[in-house]
């Protein structure tokens, strides 16, 4: 039963997230506008960080990292959610019979994608302009893992909170004011990675571990919290009284109860 | 889908009660949905229709009473029930980049991953009276009725056996509201429960099998179509639709 489930959700995920990608290649409208961002954010930094020495640079290259993949999530999510709301097409998925962590991993899957390209922007960006950045090009096996995992936290709490806003109706800038506080800690622990990385800090290994751990645990809060987020958990007592009716019933069909 | 045999009908809801913030929507509502009958929901704007399907379909969770789906008395809409219950909502939902056949084969796509039957999508869409030419174009370029008639089309493809529809008829003209009049009385025959929300009162009279009127957030008057006294119904009917206000398209 479990294991059908699991079946169900996996290939539902992957029907949604093609459809997302489709709509996607459509008008490339969510790739763009991050792409371009990026872009922009690039062209800022160095600018302003360009003159500064390897020393300077340093400890600065992750914050501009990270601080790029936030405002990047940002905009993503915001827009992937305003289209859901546009067109009303959350809730017909969430009434249909589909499993709500197949929308979850969808919607976080296809944000995460997005969210990636710009990071395949950004990440060589920062290392052609910053020398002590080199160390992306030099280390990139690592940097991929660490990208990844710091993105998919990211979007794990991210898509939790903005499909939790879409559903309510609630406004674009409940998100950003939501959205910073909740990623904090992923950003955070990227960050930290990110300087033991540039450090060639023997104990990357574990940073990135703990990294993943922590993606494991939000992952699973996303999808757990997901269904009651949209659309609510039964009041105790209407789930309290369902359950004593299905117990009644399989009382009266001479059933053991399942436990 | 162990209990996919055992009927969900009839849907009974006893004493629902649903409050945003301190104003009162619902209050203690009693309604049953009988399997082969269409009910017609009417009420002022605000009386809390909208609610009371958000509620049967499972996107909003009463704050009190008990839903009960054939002899099922439910916490949660789960995907079991999820699987034979259908809404088609006052806005179409579909996905404006895709076209009509694309929206209903992903909804088909995802019924068969979890192991559910589907109708073909372009004999469904065909039989709702969209054309051939039309079914591939991007649902954007769609008018508002057609592209309720796709919306209806994705409800009905998987053979609800609950049919929400909240404002069906909305942008539909003379020729599509009565399109879609035949295929609910198909529906109905077929065997669904049927809700329908509707200012239409032209229409409502002609398939609904019985009339419930919501009035601020309770149920005040019902009316049933008798066997044999169809006069009887259309003047009681008229009373109740008269309490609602004038017909929208009582000049179409």
């Amino acid at each position: 039963m479990l294991h059908l489930a699991r079946v169900r959700v996996l290939r539902q995920s992957l029907l949604l997230l093609r459809s997302e990608l489709r709509q996607e290649l459509r008008d490339l409208e969510l790739v763009l506008t991050s792409t371009f961002f990026t872009l922009v954010v690039l062209g800022m930094f160095y600018l302003s960080f360009a003159a500064l020495e390897k020393k300077h640079t340093l400890p600065a290259v992750p914050g501009l990292l990270w601080l790029t993949v936030a405002f990047v999530g940002s905009i993503t999510l915001t827009r992937a959610f305003d289209r859901e709301r546009e067109a009303d097409t959350l809730r017909a998925l969430l009434v249909a019979p589909v499993e709500r962590t197949a929308i979850y991993v969808a919607k976080a899957g296809s944000t995460l994608l997005v969210l990636l390209v710009c990071c395949a922007l950004l990440v060589p960006g920062l290392a052609s302009m910053f020398p002590a950045g080199q160390v992306f090009l030099d280390m990139p096996l690592e940097t991929a893992t660490l990208v990844v995992l710091g993105c998919l936290g990211y979007v794990a709490i991210g898509t939790l909170f903005a499909a939790g806003l879409a559903g309510g109706g609630g406004k674009n800038m409940l998100l950003a004011v939501i959205l910073y506080p909740v990623t904090t800690p992923v950003l955070m622990f990227g960050l930290v990675t990110t300087r033991a990385l540039l450090d060639n800090n023997p104990n990357l290994p574990s940073y990135l571990g703990q990294m993943a751990a922590l993606d494991v645990i939000l992952l699973g809060v996303g999808a757990l919290l997901f269904e009651p987020v949209l659309v609510g958990a039964a009041p105790a007592r209407t789930a309290q009284a369902a359950r004593q009716h299905a117990r009644e019933r399989l009382r009266a069909a001479g059933r053991e109860e399942p436990r | 889908m162990s209990r996919a045999r055992e009927p969900i009908t009839p849907v009974v809801l006893r004493s629902i009660s649903q409050r945003f913030g301190r104003k009162v929507v619902l209050r203690g509502v009693d309604l049953e949905l009988r399997a082969g009958s269409i009910t017609g929901l009417v009420g002022a704007n605000g009386a809390g229709k909208t609610t009371l399907f958000l509620i049967l379909a499972g996107l909003l969770q009463p704050d009190g009473g008990e839903r009960r789906f054939g002899e099922r008395v439910v916490g949660d809409i789960d995907l079991e029930l999820r699987a034979r219950l259908a809404y088609v909502a006052h806005a179409p939902q579909l996905y404006p980049g895709l076209g009509a056949r694309a929206n209903l084969e992903l909804y088909a796509e995802l019924r068969r991953a979890a192991g559910l039957s589907s109708r073909p999508a372009d004999a469904v869409l065909r039989g709702l009276g969209l054309a051939d030419d039309a079914l591939d174009r991007p649902v954007s370029t769609f008018s508002r009725g057609m592209a309720q008639r796709v919306a209806l089309a994705r409800a009905v493809a998987g053979d609800p056996e609950l049919l929400l529809l909240d404002e069906p008829f909305t942008a539909l003209d003379a020729r599509g509201r009565s399109q879609l009049a035949g295929a609910l009385v198909a529906e109905r025959d077929r065997g669904a429960a049927i809700l329908l929300s509707s200012h239409d009162q032209g229409t409502l009279l002609r398939v609904c099998d019985r009339l419930v009127l919501l009035d601020a957030g309770a149920i005040v008057r019902e009316v049933e179509r008798g066997g044999d006294d169809p006069a009887g119904f259309a003047a009681r009917a008229s009373d109740v639709l008269a309490a609602v206000g004038p017909d929208d398209h009582a000049a179409a």
